[in-house]
């Protein structure tokens, strides 16, 4: 019951919007169905970690550890990103750079992208995997383009474009993997596509097929999570878009999409051991490590930056999910917890310098701390936090990402991991110091007293991401740890 | 059983549609007016559909039925038509120059078939119906993608990426002999519509706001 409900209220909530006309109505609309999306996911995650899977629908939604931890996550960057969205469109109504039509667009389409967003760690079929992930591009590109300026309809025709090229690479393997799950189920073909049923027979599939499959869903998922060479669209994309929309894409989506690719490589593992997934993934990861230092250390916008930092987290998952074993799986686990909680704030703190200064660029604003101090602090502790800086959690997820192709022999991926790393430190700190302390410019506006709804937030974020550096509590450890067994592919 | 209902006929008629369905890809990749693109594309998905009630005339399964339907009634009615008031409505009714001009393209495209025959070659012996649906399918993926880079017309770029979809749908249909489950197959076929509405929607924008679909002209953002 949860499970349908995790899908119904926020589509409710849609429609609802679409339905009425006041600001006010549309704000309290997306908060309550988003607030009360989080006792759902915290009741998945109960009588997950007590029953191992949940079931609704004849299992055609399933959840196992692996899912609710996504769910989970998706439910928190939402909640905060919907609770930051007041403050940052009311924040635009008075500039007056948007008007009410586009704003209910935003109020309507964010939870029909939401609920498909819950949609495919709930789908057990791959096939409505597909099609939910297929969705979240199409319900979040009319998002994308939420400015109508002609920078933006670049973004979101880039966006769907290459989104859509990937996706269909991703059908292709979807349906090789059906096909190899076909040849051995023989007559009976209606569980061919449910995981939870593929995962049995994941042994006797045809390697040639699986191979080719595997090379595919890569390509198409990762196209999705923004691995390099695929991810030009995502500094467009992230730049474009509203920070709430970015957030979403960027802290929430991109869990999703390497859900998708974990499940698959578990049946690709299965069936191919984890010489050939393994090194394929290692190298897609480390890639997109590797494209994004670069841009990030020469990088002059600020929204963009967050763009190619996402990148790199995604190569940083990826590549621990090749390095595999079990620091590879609690590696992947333990990144997306964090980078998920640590994410959303730097696209809050990005988006109040941005909505005060009027301006993405770096060289534009300086000494930022002397009119935005409360985001200029946060800015600078989520920098430190995002960027793998001890106490911070994201410390500790990429390190044992490090230990894990340590431990798989594979020393020279790690040493680039670390170079790789390194440098986006390196870089990330300069320009935010740069953009925080250091004397403000001679044209910097005054200080303004910072919006109660976007300081909640952050707060709110920056609360979580402190605590989670230091403690992480017992039955969110036990989540992990199942899911980090699943990904490994124990039963 | 009499001969048409055969397998061997059906196999040979499979094949045939396949063939076709190459030939209508090839035809697009040099064609220069937008219309009849269009319609080389619903002529491509007419051929879909009759693969598809063949396999399920033989092997007597009602759900790929509803697939040959479906795909009749999205991609051989429902799109072309929103793809051909799209462009009325923007007055945009050719191509201009491609990258690689047409006798290079052909090349290039029969580069791509004899690659898409490579690739599927180690499962051809595994295929139940027709003896080249799955070279076909790959070839279509291929020659779509290549039709994308090579043409700069946003609308081409649509159509492009359907032919590749129809290309994956009948790897599908050639692969397993029912195609996918049903509840797939329709999420596909929502998903395949609402993406040309929200691409329509675009082009219309963009043509408004940069007064030309040359998507060449979207290389602002850089960096």
């Amino acid at each position: 019951m949860a499970l349908i409900l995790l899908l119904l209220l926020p589509l409710l909530a849609g429609l609802l919007c679409l339905a009425t006309r006041s600001r006010q109505s549309w704000e309290r609309l997306n908060l309550i169905a988003f607030a009360l999306l989080v006792p759902l996911a915290l009741k998945v995650a109960a009588d997950v970690l007590k029953g191992g899977t949940v079931s609704a629908l004849g299992g055609f939604l399933r959840a196992d550890a692996l899912s609710a931890l996504v769910i989970g996550l998706t439910v928190f960057v939402a909640m905060v990103c919907a609770i930051y969205a007041v403050g940052y469109f009311r924040a635009d109504a008075r500039a007056g750079t948007i008007t009410d039509a586009q704003l209910r667009r935003y109020y309507v389409l964010t939870p029909l992208f939401v609920a498909l967003m819950l949609l495919v760690p709930l789908a057990d079929n791959l096939g409505v995997m597909w099609v939910a992930t297929e969705g979240t591009t199409l319900a979040s590109v009319l998002l994308v383009t939420f400015y109508n300026q002609r920078t933006s309809f670049e973004a979101g025709w880039k966006y769907i474009i290459i989104g859509s090229i990937g996706i269909s690479l991703a059908l292709f393997g979807t349906v090789f993997t059906y096909y190899s799950a076909v040849s051995v189920l023989g007559a009976d073909t209606h569980q061919g596509m449910n995981w939870s049923a593929l995962i049995g027979i994941a042994e006797k599939f045809d390697q040639k097929a699986m191979r080719l499959a595997f090379i595919l869903v890569l390509l198409g998922y990762g196209t999705k999570a923004g691995l390099a060479p695929m991810h030009t669209w995502k500094p467009d994309a992230y730049s474009e878009a509203p920070v709430p929309t970015a957030a979403l894409l960027g802290a929430g989506f991109i869990n999703c999409a390497i859900y998708s690719i974990a499940r698959f490589n578990v049946l690709a593992v299965k069936c191919l051991g984890d010489e050939f997934p393994g090194k394929l993934l290692a190298v897609f990861g480390i890639a997109s490590i590797l494209v994004a230092a670069p841009f990030i250390v020469a990088q002059r916008n600020f929204r963009r930056i967050l763009a190619y930092s996402s990148i790199d987290h995604a190569g940083i998952m990826v590549a621990a999910l090749g390095f595999g074993g079990k620091l590879g799986a609690l590696g992947v686990t333990l990144h997306m917890l964090f980078h998920a909680v640590t994410k959303p704030l730097m696209f809050f703190c990005a988006g109040n310098v941005q909505q005060h200064f009027a301006t993405p660029y770096f060289w534009k604003v300086r000494g930022a701390m002397g009119s935005l101090p409360w985001t200029s602090g946060l800015f600078l502790m989520a920098t430190l936090a995002i960027t793998g800086t001890p106490p911070f959690s994201i410390f500790q997820s990429e390190f044992t990402t490090l230990s894990a192709a340590l431990a798989a022999d594979r020393g020279w991926w790690a040493l680039l991991f670390m170079v790789g790393v390194v440098t986006i430190f390196a870089g990330f700190l300069v320009h935010i110091v740069k953009l925080t302390l250091g004397a403000p410019r001679h044209d910097a506006p005054e200080r303004g007293a910072e919006c109660p709804w976007k300081l909640g937030a952050m707060t709110l974020v920056a609360a979580v991401v402190v605590a989670l550096g230091f403690w992480l509590p017992g039955p969110l450890y036990q989540l992990v740890q199942q899911t980090a067994r699943i990904i490994e592919g124990m039963p | 059983m009499d001969a048409s209902t055969s397998p061997q006929f059906s196999s040979q008629l499979i094949a045939l549609m396949a063939a076709l369905m190459l030939l209508v890809q090839l035809l697009m990749v040099v064609q220069r007016m937008l219309l009849t693109s269009i319609r080389l594309f619903a002529i491509q998905s007419v051929f879909l559909a009759g693969i598809a009630g063949v396999i399920a005339f033989v092997h007597n399964a009602g759900h790929v039925y509803v697939i040959a339907a479906l795909t009749i009634l999205g991609k051989v009615l429902l799109l072309p038509r929103l793809l051909n008031r799209l462009v009325r409505r923007i007055r945009i009714t050719q191509e201009i120059e491609p990258l690689l001009n047409a006798p290079t393209s052909m090349l290039f495209c029969g580069g791509l078939t004899l690659l898409g025959y490579i690739v599927a070659r180690p499962f051809t012996s595994l295929e139940r119906l027709g003896n080249n649906t799955l070279a076909v399918a790959m070839t279509l993926v291929l020659t779509g993608f290549f039709l994308m880079f090579n043409r700069r017309k946003a609308i081409t770029q649509v159509l492009a990426l359907l032919t590749v979809e129809n290309g994956v749908m009948l790897a599908a249909v050639a692969l397993t002999t029912y195609g996918m489950p049903l509840v797939v197959e329709l999420g596909i076929f929502f998903d395949v519509m609402v993406a040309v509405m929200i691409l329509g929607i675009l082009v219309y924008r963009i043509r408004e706001t940069f007064a030309s679909m040359d998507t060449s002209k979207l290389s602002q953002l850089k960096g």
